[in-house]
């Protein structure tokens, strides 16, 4: 049993950042930008979030963690809707190609991650270290509920919590409220939604913005639970989130049965020698590395006939072809 | 004279391009006025200045006798100005319902209120005898109501002033009567229209006044009791039109095309796009499928040209089965194609003149050799083409196609095509969107190929065409090909009959 | 008259592509510049001098931008010939990645392979390895409408992760965690170049590898400018329906011209490690730079094959500008932030240059139509 609940943790350790950052890419390529930046989106806001929790605690203040992280996941969605507004520049008022303007930032963000990691590291190394303050061992009362308890309330983050936040609220702004509506219209057919009155452009800007956030969020709540430094790297998660993204046809819950699909494989491969069942089997790890990667392969081979991609999504706006 | 809305002396100007030049328009409180045009005369820039999509260069717009200022669809809907978009502007995966209140939501503690909304649509269409499906998503419902959908988008946002930009070009006549019949219920309601097109009987039918634009110029406005189909024509083409062609008896030979039980199916729903069709077309005739836009004709003849792969049955291009065969087979054994879409499939409008020109050849021996192409034979061919068929291009052979007007690059279209070795030319609405000089031209070399015996086999949505040139009529409906008609001896009316699949003839496949 | 008029509005638009692309080089720049301005103010200028004057400062420099450049000039011709056939090869570093290994596996294991007929035994295997890897993406797109930039991404880590558990598994060299090194003659000769590109007893890695890229460079050339098969792959580019239409195949097409373009990447990856500089693969799992490198050299170059040479050896002397920068405590990290600049504003300059040749466009066509009446 105890297999079976660690397998759980660490599920959740992988799928939340993977759910949420996709629910970011959601978000704007509903409203017609396609945005492959989500990955160094990811690497700026974890190294802004990090930077700050390590300047917090080698001051030596003395703050409650939680509270520390929640400022840490502020930071890191403030940084992501400043970098992914560099992004929405060039792919909406510019009208350049959006997979090269995502491309330019995948590359700006690990490089700046080192060379500002070194500038302001007083060892002078590009890895940022910080303590783990944020462990829950057990949530008082909702710890003790059995099976569902050991399951999701002991050995957990808050993240995890906040990333079901995120998909209740990503499902009701979607599909329940008029930006939701306007939103989804701009990136089907954004020249009807210009003819009733809204305005594409600024539609379009929410989505790449609320991408940004979510990828920033993203970032940080990777490397919080799974690591004790930041290497400039979050390890192809952003491409990962894109492929929930379309295996989650673009839809919030879908998008969470993906997310969970990859977080168990990953989950999988991080305790595959510990696992019973697996031990035996001893595949190499670098099999389970590429798991996730060939299987979104082999989805997207099935499924991209009938993809239900925004039809509009990847096409700049230009308010003069009608 | 009360004018609810007048446009007076609007310039518009692209780089290049006067689009309207000093044109005024004034539509008077009740009216159905109509706008009148050729392909490119400034209709829909004008009406898209009106509607606050273009900034005019110069001249006024008032409402009611004051001047305003409209800078967006936003400006046009608080001015009671609203339009039904030639391509209508409806999310395919949104209701009806959602696609009608896009803009204009009811919001109740910051979550959307569909309830009080649909309860004014459905109100509305009760008023108006606007028959729709509130929630049935819009990919699913047919033509006719996503037209309803798009005139309650305009009455659910209470406009007075409604523009209907070419509402008649993908519907049969049955639905244009029906349409014309909503045009004037509104018009008794208080409405004001302005009706876009370049159809005449339909101006004659229905509008009051009707405004003649030609070559971004206003000719003049008139009004429509006592004017005439001749007289409106000539207003609009600016010289008499002969609205006949003169054309030869048929003396059809052997058999070039022979279809036989061709069915289609989409790839990803399953469903029979083309069922079961049989026909065949002879040498020296004309046979011409007609039909609604999207029955099926796309894909009978992407089937045809082997551009989409038959689910089942045969075709025979001279006694040979090509049912399998690829686009290059079919066209070595002599069929030629006028595709539908000129920019989508008949042109790669980065390539040269010349390139395009040999697109089809290029592989040929006169072109190549080993591999590298001889540019001197490509365009020595290509100047030859241009200078007979009087293509117009800048810089002769090295003329990006893309910067060629769309009459002149329909033209190079059609050199290609007719100076392939064929037997069959396959042209598919091969007039449409051109001006009436260029359409009078088409025509003349589709009879001319006739006459050199080649078997055609002409897609065409305008009925005008198809009665003028086509020497049998094939009517397609939902895939099936309903009735073999004699274009002499039958009439618009029962013609439409077959194209809204309420007739069928016995006997046809 | 006309005719002059003409020539001025094609002066004008080949101008304006180079401008565009020397106007993002030079944002960048600023932008490296500004960097190491908040990083170091006093150290600032002489960093920046050395980033961009080093590349020219000796012979042995200049031969380490020639070394540097080989690599990424094959990328960016990968890159290139895939955008003049309308797809965008972002997995170039994954067909490199493999193409290194195949190159790296031959030259270690093939001993019995006499003199250079190793050499070209392992630069065949890294192109036969990179257009495999590169023809998958391209069947996925072709026959069943995976878009290759996603597919692309996916191929980068399988190969990555594929590499390096080959590497472990058939020539690992567990001291430096990294492939063996490979017998000296697979290396690609290095034909003098080595002798000029010296700085007294220090020799530069130039080596003949410059040779075969420029010679891929004018074989894409003529490939893409004179051949049936090149009219046909920019056909399937520019209008895949009409290509389809006129009897192309465009699903041929898209798989010939990934290919072609995954054998380009594969090349480079062998040029790289046969450069007879000591380099190996190391087992680390971080996607290979030099195929990323391939996007701005494609970008700046307009995807011109002989363009890409002059980026190519742009983005190489930047990278050996940045390697001495070094010597004022700079990470040569600049670098890579320059390039995402530049490749950031080049999308720009694409549209830049989009918008004056419609410009000038419409400026033909009244001139056309004023003729006309």
């Amino acid at each position: 049993m105890s297999t079976v609940y660690f397998l759980v943790q660490q599920t959740m350790f992988f799928s939340i950042p993977l759910l949420i950052v996709a629910l970011g890419g959601m978000f704007s390529e509903r409203g017609g930008v396609v945005n492959i930046a989500l990955e160094g989106i990811m690497v700026f806001g974890a190294f802004a979030g990090i930077v700050m929790i390590d300047a917090v605690q080698s001051a030596g203040i003395a703050i409650n963690g939680q509270l520390l992280l929640l400022l840490a996941i502020l930071t890191a969605a403030a940084t992501g809707v400043l970098v992914s507004l560099a992004h929405a520049y060039a792919s909406i008022h510019m009208k350049a190609d959006q997979v090269i303007s995502g491309t330019a930032i995948n590359m700006l963000a690990p490089a700046f991650a080192i060379f500002v990691g070194r500038v302001i590291n007083t060892r002078g190394t590009q890895q940022v270290r910080f303590e783990d303050w944020f462990h829950l061992e057990k949530v008082p009362v909702l710890g003790s509920i059995p099976v569902l308890g050991d399951m999701l309330f002991t050995n957990a983050y808050i993240t995890t919590y906040l990333g079901f936040f995120i998909l209740i609220a990503a499902w009701a702004l979607l599909y329940k409220t008029k930006f939701g509506l306007r939103l989804r219209a701009c990136g089907d057919h954004p020249q009807a939604a210009d003819s009733a009155g809204i305005s594409v452009y600024k539609m379009r800007y929410a989505g790449v913005m609320l991408s940004g956030v979510l990828a920033g969020i993203g970032g940080l709540v990777f490397v919080i639970p799974t690591s004790r430094e930041f290497n400039a790297t979050v390890s192809g998660y952003g491409f990962l989130a894109l492929a929930v993204l379309i295996f989650g046809q673009w839809k919030p819950l879908r998008i969470l049965a993906a997310a969970f699909f990859f977080g168990l494989l990953k989950a999988v491969a991080a305790g595959s020698s510990g696992l019973p069942l697996l031990k035996d089997i001893a595949l190499p790890s670098y099999f389970y590395k590429m798991m996730p990667f060939i299987m979104t392969l082999i989805v997207l081979a099935f499924t991209s006939r009938k993809s239900q991609a925004p039809r509009a999504a990847g096409i700049p706006y230009d308010k003069g072809v009608r | 004279m009360d004018y609810i809305i007048e446009m007076n002396g609007i310039t518009k100007k692209f780089p290049g391009v006067i689009a309207n030049d000093h044109i005024t328009l004034q539509l008077k409180k009740g009216e159905i006025h109509a706008l009148l045009g050729e392909n490119g005369a400034g209709k829909s820039t004008l009406m898209s200045v009106l509607f606050g999509l273009y900034q005019p260069e110069s001249g006024v717009i008032l409402k009611e006798g004051n001047a305003v200022k409209i800078n967006g669809p936003n400006d046009a809907t608080r001015l009671g100005i609203g339009m039904v978009h030639q391509h209508f502007k409806l999310v395919h995966n949104f209701t009806v319902l959602e696609n009608i209140v896009l803009g204009v939501e009811t919001v109740k503690h910051g979550l959307l209120s569909m309830e009080e909304a649909r309860e004014k649509v459905v109100a509305l269409s009760r008023t108006y005898g606007l028959e729709i499906d509130p929630d049935a998503p819009v990919s699913d419902i047919t033509v006719g109501m996503q037209q309803r959908t798009e005139i309650l988008k305009m009455l659910y946002r209470e406009n007075e002033i409604l523009i209907f930009d070419e509402p008649t070009a993908v519907l049969t006549p049955q639905e244009i009567a029906e349409l014309m019949k909503i045009m004037k219920n509104l018009k008794e309601q208080g409405k004001s229209i302005l009706f876009i097109t370049h159809k005449l009987n339909e101006i004659l039918a229905v509008a009051d006044r009707c405004t003649v634009l030609r070559k971004g110029k206003g000719v003049g406005t008139i009004e429509v009791a006592g004017a005439t189909k001749e007289g409106l024509s000539e207003m609009m083409v600016g010289r008499k039109v002969s609205l006949e062609m003169a054309k030869s008896d048929i003396d059809p030979g052997a058999v070039v095309l022979d279809v036989r039980e061709l069915t289609v199916k989409n790839k990803i729903t399953g469903k029979n796009l083309v069922c079961n069709v049989s026909f065949s077309v002879r040498e020296g005739e004309i046979v011409c499928v007609a039909g609604i836009d999207g029955n099926g004709q796309s894909e009978l003849v992407y089937a045809l040209t082997g551009l989409l792969r038959a689910e089942n049955g045969q075709v025979f291009l001279r006694g040979k089965d090509i049912t399998r065969a690829t686009v290059r087979e079919r066209g070595n054994r002599g069929m030629a194609h006028i595709p539908e879409d000129r920019h989508k499939h008949g042109l790669v409008l980065d390539y040269s003149i010349a390139y395009n020109m040999v697109l089809q050849h290029y592989f040929e021996p006169a072109f190549q050799r080993h591999g590298f192409i001889n540019y001197g034979a490509v365009y020595a061919y290509a100047a030859g083409l241009i200078e007979k068929y009087d293509v117009r291009c800048g810089q002769g052979v090295k003329t990006a196609a893309r910067s060629m007007s769309g009459g002149n690059q329909q033209k190079a279209i059609i050199a290609r095509e007719a100076e392939r070795e064929h037997k069959l030319l396959v042209a598919v609405q091969p007039t449409r969107g051109l001006d009436v000089g260029a359409i009078e031209y088409i025509h003349e070399r589709l009879l001319e190929e006739r006459g050199k015996g080649k078997g055609i086999l002409l897609i065409s949505l305008e009925l005008e065409e198809v009665f003028s040139i086509s020497d049998r009529i094939l009517v397609i409906y939902e895939g099936q090909i309903v009735a073999d008609l004699d274009p002499k001896s039958v009439t618009y009316q029962e013609l439409g009959l077959y194209m809204a699949g309420s007739k069928r003839k016995e006997g046809a496949s | 008259m006309n005719e002059i008029k003409q020539r001025g509005l094609w002066g004008l638009l080949g101008f304006s592509s180079a401008l565009s692309s020397f106007a993002a080089i030079a944002v960048g720049l600023l932008f490296g510049f500004f960097l190491l301005l908040i990083a170091n103010a006093t150290d600032a200028a002489a960093g920046f001098r050395t980033l961009i004057t080093s590349g020219f400062s000796d012979l042995k420099s200049m031969g380490q931008v020639l070394y540097f450049a080989t690599p990424i000039i094959m990328t960016g011709l990968s890159v290139g010939f895939a955008g003049k056939t309308g797809l965008f090869n972002i997995g170039a570093t994954g067909q490199f990645t493999v193409g290194a290994y195949c190159a790296v596996f031959v030259g270690v294991r093939f001993s019995f392979l006499p003199g250079l007929t190793l050499c070209l035994a392992a630069l065949l295997a890294a192109m036969l390895a990179g257009a495999i890897w590169g023809s998958i993406p391209g069947l996925l797109k072709a026959w069943l409408n995976v878009n290759e930039v996603i597919s692309c991404i996916m191929m980068n880590y399988i190969g990555m992760y594929l590499v390096n558990y080959l590497v472990i598994q058939t020539i690992y060299n567990h001291r430096h965690n990294a492939s063996m090194n490979v017998l000296s003659n697979a290396n690609v000769p290095r034909l003098g170049l080595d002798r000029i590109f010296r700085d007294g007893n220090i020799v530069s890695s130039a080596n003949g590898g410059i040779f075969i890229a420029i010679l891929a460079a004018i074989a894409m050339y003529v490939i893409l400018e004179k051949t049936t098969l090149g009219y046909e792959l920019k056909a399937c580019g520019l209008n895949k329906n009409a290509a389809q239409y006129a009897g192309i195949s465009a699903k041929r097409g898209i798989v010939t011209a990934m290919v072609i373009s995954g054998a380009l990447a594969g090349l480079g990856g062998a040029l790289l490690y046969l450069s007879g500089a000591g380099k190996n693969i190391d087992v680390v799992d971080v996607l290979a730079q030099e195929g990323f490198n391939g996007i701005p050299v494609a970008l700046l170059a307009l995807n011109n094959p002989i363009g890409i040479i002059f980026s190519g050896l742009f983005i190489g002397y930047m990278t050996v500008g940045g390697f001495n920068m070094q010597l004022y405590n700079f990470s040569p990290q600049v670098v890579n932030m320059i390039v995402a600049v530049i490749i950031y504003f080049s999308a720009f300059a694409l549209l830049v240059k989009g918008f004056i040749q419609k410009l000038g466009q419409r400026e033909k066509q009244s001139g056309k139509e004023a003729g006309g009446e």
